[in-house]
């Protein structure tokens, strides 16, 4: 409560120094990035309170300090700190991979590839169908004949399907959770994120085959064959050069963890490579092919680095959240939400039956794997850049869909660890451990 | 592949060489790290490869101001009164003496020059020779810490060299803030501009109200983690009061940084947060300092530079002398106690960069010049002269348990507190 005053005070002094203020320059938006800060972290900790994730405090914070409610945040501030967003992104990604064990890996892989495939195709197929039977009341296919519906609406679901990589790193940062839920949980998302990328590139193609979009600029197969493909190679390379650096020297780890994520993401640009996948590579090549311990360090000095990226992160993702739409919209996200959610969660069971996971792992898995974010958002840019005329329509839909899975997803995976009994490291590992420990002669005796 | 990877791949070796061979040179030659930074900076900038455009720099500006109230925050972390007063008044004369000095040669030397090379009216020469003077008093700790590691024991010279970059910082800063007062453009929603003296206290009430309301916003909180997001928070709010007020966020950084340390319980924990990020902030301040760096229009940039690396050097040196001499310090403090004071860092690269960000600022290129190439200079050759200034003299700081060696009075009675008391890191 203490805080929340303080916060009032804080806004308060912030427009008596806007008054006094010459110019409103670069300097309004270091402010609003303090305040925001500051507001989103109060509301993430008021959040844990109510036995909510902290990310829904700082969404929540986002919201009501964003150009459409308060507007504390400008649209242009919000701009400005964009950057702050791009670097969050670069670390999530290079932490995502840097988490994948090379024997973990091998030991499982052929299982999470099963889940993920039943999952995205059962999913997929169940918001194609819900689109295709709702089209009368949906604005871009609504007139349209099969051909057209058929095209925007694969290339919806291919969005609709996308996980967030964000989301389930920040909760497992958050909740410090370890065991076989958190350990799947992740690598379906990381592995469906390779997929869904590869997918949307598909059901793009196949739309734009279908039904010519008349956009300027718009990249051919080839070229996001490449952008996949090619994530693959440069990551390698980012990684094996960071595994020489750390062979080299370890000193200074804070500031080089930044400046790897920024040249990381650079290279990436120029090579013209998807950056969350080829981040991930990096990561993922960094930690285990680094000598004595040297890529874990490197794992956790990016991951202090990164707790209050995560803050902002998320505040200005929540800043972006367009309350008008999803007070218009709600009838019709709603049951494609709720259709989504089911389609995960058969999808993960029938996935799950097929790997033989045990049921302790695999029944509150689908509750990881609601939630959607920044790769989701993305896609949607480029798909509505590809049609600017029904692009539009179906962007605001995708944007509502992914505000609404992005606060509840947090939410679920938050439940689905505390019920596995992983948070904070309780999970089978610790359970294990206490068990052999009150087995032991020596705590008998005691 | 395309000529902008190949300048990225390029820059990305020069890092990794830069860094290694500094490290060798740092630990067998005796030299402060931090020059690598500067140059792949320089690397980067428009300048050399033009990596980063100045459209891509300006993004940065915001992330680097937040550099300058992090590290007044870092200097006013330093300023624990408990401390400072168990410390006798010697000290502090001997170092407001050099400390001021030193502004007023700096100033003055470069007052001159400016008028000559380039035929401006003293008064539009005063700011930008305000500006040198404070770059000029400041220095650095950094070489201090690197020596007391090495020899394992502490002097009262080291004392003293705390008690003056303590010192050397607080004038400059307030010099700055004087400067960016005085230089002020107004405000046209208010009925009437605010004089300078009133900037001034509008610049103290920032830090002020920022320091009451963020100890109590931190409370108790003692988890590293929770108190660093608190903290940032903290001070990129008050970064951004004073910036969006066209002032500079050194001292209100400052003041929030002194109240929180006399005022909250965590003290500690405060300072173990700032210091994690503090040697990170000046390398980021380095880095982008070498890609902003330019000579400027003019060519005779390097007589300016020149003279105000002269007058600094002799100042530092000379006036600490006559200071020592006139309070009967000499031999305590040895005749050259100055030289350790040559050394520059991160406040130096602060006080120019806040300088270069002001919108109406005269000979931006020039003043950026001479602390880039001070601290260039100085981190190359600072930590030698520190040694050479601890290892002659006889003084050491009485460990417990241990016999203390014959001093004189005053050393004597001046050794009760091994807190320092400042620098800029």
């Amino acid at each position: 409560m203490r805080r929340v005053i303080i916060l009032i005070l804080l806004l308060g002094l912030m427009q008596l120094i806007a008054l006094a203020a010459p110019f409103g320059g670069a300097g309004r938006t270091i402010l609003v990035f303090g305040f925001l800060i500051l507001a989103a972290y109060s509301a993430g900790e008021l959040a844990e309170n109510f036995h909510l994730p902290k990310i829904v405090g700082y969404l929540v914070a986002g919201v009501v300090f964003g150009p459409h409610a308060t507007s504390v945040v400008r649209p242009s501030e919000a701009l400005d700190l964009q950057p702050v967003g791009d670097l969050a992104i670069a670390l999530i990604a290079f932490i995502a991979g840097a988490e994948l064990d090379l024997a973990e890996l091998r030991r499982r892989g052929v299982s999470l590839l099963k889940v993920t495939g039943t999952e995205l195709a059962v999913t997929f197929v169940a918001i194609f169908t819900a689109l295709v039977l709702m089209r009368p009341w949906i604005p871009f296919l609504a007139g349209y004949n099969w051909i057209v519906v058929s095209a925007f609406a694969g290339l919806f679901a291919s969005v609709a399907i996308v996980h967030s990589p964000a989301v389930t790193i920040a909760l497992l940062t958050e909740t410090k959770a370890q065991g076989p839920v958190a350990r799947t949980t992740l690598g379906v998302v990381l592995v469906a994120d390779v997929a869904v990328v590869l997918l949307f590139s598909v059901a793009l193609s196949v739309a734009r085959a279908l039904v010519p979009s008349g956009a300027k600029g718009v990249g051919s197969l080839g070229a996001t064959a490449w952008e996949i493909g090619g994530a693959f190679p440069v990551g390698l390379l980012i990684g094996l050069a960071i595994v020489i650096y750390l062979r080299l020297t370890t000193s200074d780890l804070f500031l080089f963890a930044i400046l790897a994520t920024f040249f990381g993401l650079e290279v990436a640009r120029l090579m013209h490579t998807e950056p969350l996948l080829t981040l991930l590579v990096a990561g993922f090549i960094a930690k285990n092919f680094s000598r004595h311990g040297s890529g874990v360090l490197l794992r956790e000095a990016m991951e202090r680095s990164a707790a209050p990226v995560f803050v902002i992160f998320f505040a200005l993702a929540g800043s972006k959240i367009e309350l008008p739409d999803l007070a218009r919209l709600w009838p019709l996200v709603l049951p494609i939400a709720l259709v989504r959610a089911g389609a995960i969660r058969f999808g993960t069971r029938l996935g799950a039956r097929w790997a033989r996971l045990s049921a302790a792992e695999s029944r509150p898995l689908w509750m990881g794997l609601i939630s959607q974010a920044g790769v989701a958002i993305g896609l949607v840019t480029v798909a509505s850049a590809s049609y600017p005329a029904a692009g539009g329509e179906m962007r605001t839909l995708l944007l509502t869909l992914i505000a609404m899975n992005e606060t509840v997803g947090a939410v679920l995976f938050r439940r689905a660890l505390l019920k596995a009994g992983e948070v904070g490291g309780e999970g089978a590992g610790g359970m294990e451990e206490a068990a052999l420990q009150a087995a032991s002669p020596r705590s008998q005796a005691v | 592949m395309s000529s902008a990877l190949l300048l990225v791949v390029l820059v990305a070796v020069a890092y990794v060489a830069a860094k290694l061979a500094f490290q060798w040179i740092g630990r067998h030659l005796l030299i402060v790290s931090g020059a690598e930074y500067l140059l792949l900076g320089i690397l980067l900038g428009p300048q050399v490869s033009g990596l980063m455009t100045p459209q891509a720099l300006r993004t940065f500006i915001p992330f680097m101001t937040l550099a300058l109230g992090w590290m007044g925050a870092m200097v006013g972390m330093r300023l624990y009164l408990p401390g400072l007063v168990r410390l006798r008044g010697v000290f502090y004369r001997l170092a407001f003496v050099q400390s001021l000095a030193t502004l007023v040669v700096v100033s003055g030397a470069s007052l001159l020059v400016l008028q000559w090379l380039f035929g401006v009216t003293p008064g539009y020469a005063l700011m930008p020779a305000l500006v040198l003077g404070a770059i000029g008093t400041s220095s650095a700790s950094d070489a201090v810490q690197l020596i007391v590691q090495r020899l394992g024991r502490r002097s009262v010279v080291v004392r003293q060299i705390e008690v003056a970059v303590g010192m050397d910082s607080l004038i400059a800063i307030a010099t700055l803030t004087a400067v960016f007062c005085l230089n002020h453009v107004g405000t046209p929603q208010l009925a009437r501009t605010p004089t300078a003296v009133e900037w001034f206290v509008i610049s103290c009430a920032v830090g002020v109200t920022g320091g009451a309301l963020f100890h109590l916003f931190l409370g108790e909180e003692r988890h590293p983690d929770r108190l660093f997001i608190s903290l940032a928070g903290a001070i990129i709010f008050v970064t951004g009061a004073a910036s969006f007020l066209q002032l500079s966020p050194l001292l209100p950084g400052l003041l929030m940084g002194a109240i929180l340390a006399n005022t909250s319980r965590n003290r500690q924990q405060i300072e173990a947060v700032l210091h994690s990020v503090e040697r990170p902030l000046y390398f980021v301040l380095l880095l982008c300092g070498g890609a902003l760096w330019s000579p400027g229009g003019s060519g005779a940039w390097f007589i300016p530079v020149l003279v105000f690396l002269v007058a600094r050097m002799l100042s530092k040196v000379y006036v600490a002398r006559l200071a020592a001499r006139f309070n009967d310090m000499t031999g305590v403090l040895g005749p050259n106690w100055g030289r350790a004071l040559i050394g520059q860092g991160g406040l130096a690269l602060a006080i120019a960069f806040n300088y270069l960000i002001e919108s109406n600022s005269y000979f931006p290129d020039i003043i950026f010049t001479a602390a880039v190439v001070s601290v260039l200079l100085t981190d190359l050759a600072s930590a030698r002269l520190m040694q050479k200034v601890v290892t002659t003299s006889p003084y050491e700081i009485r460990a417990s348990g241990e016999q203390q060696k014959p001093v004189i009075p005053q050393a004597e009675a001046a050794e009760r507190e091994p807190a320092p008391v400042g620098g800029d890191g």
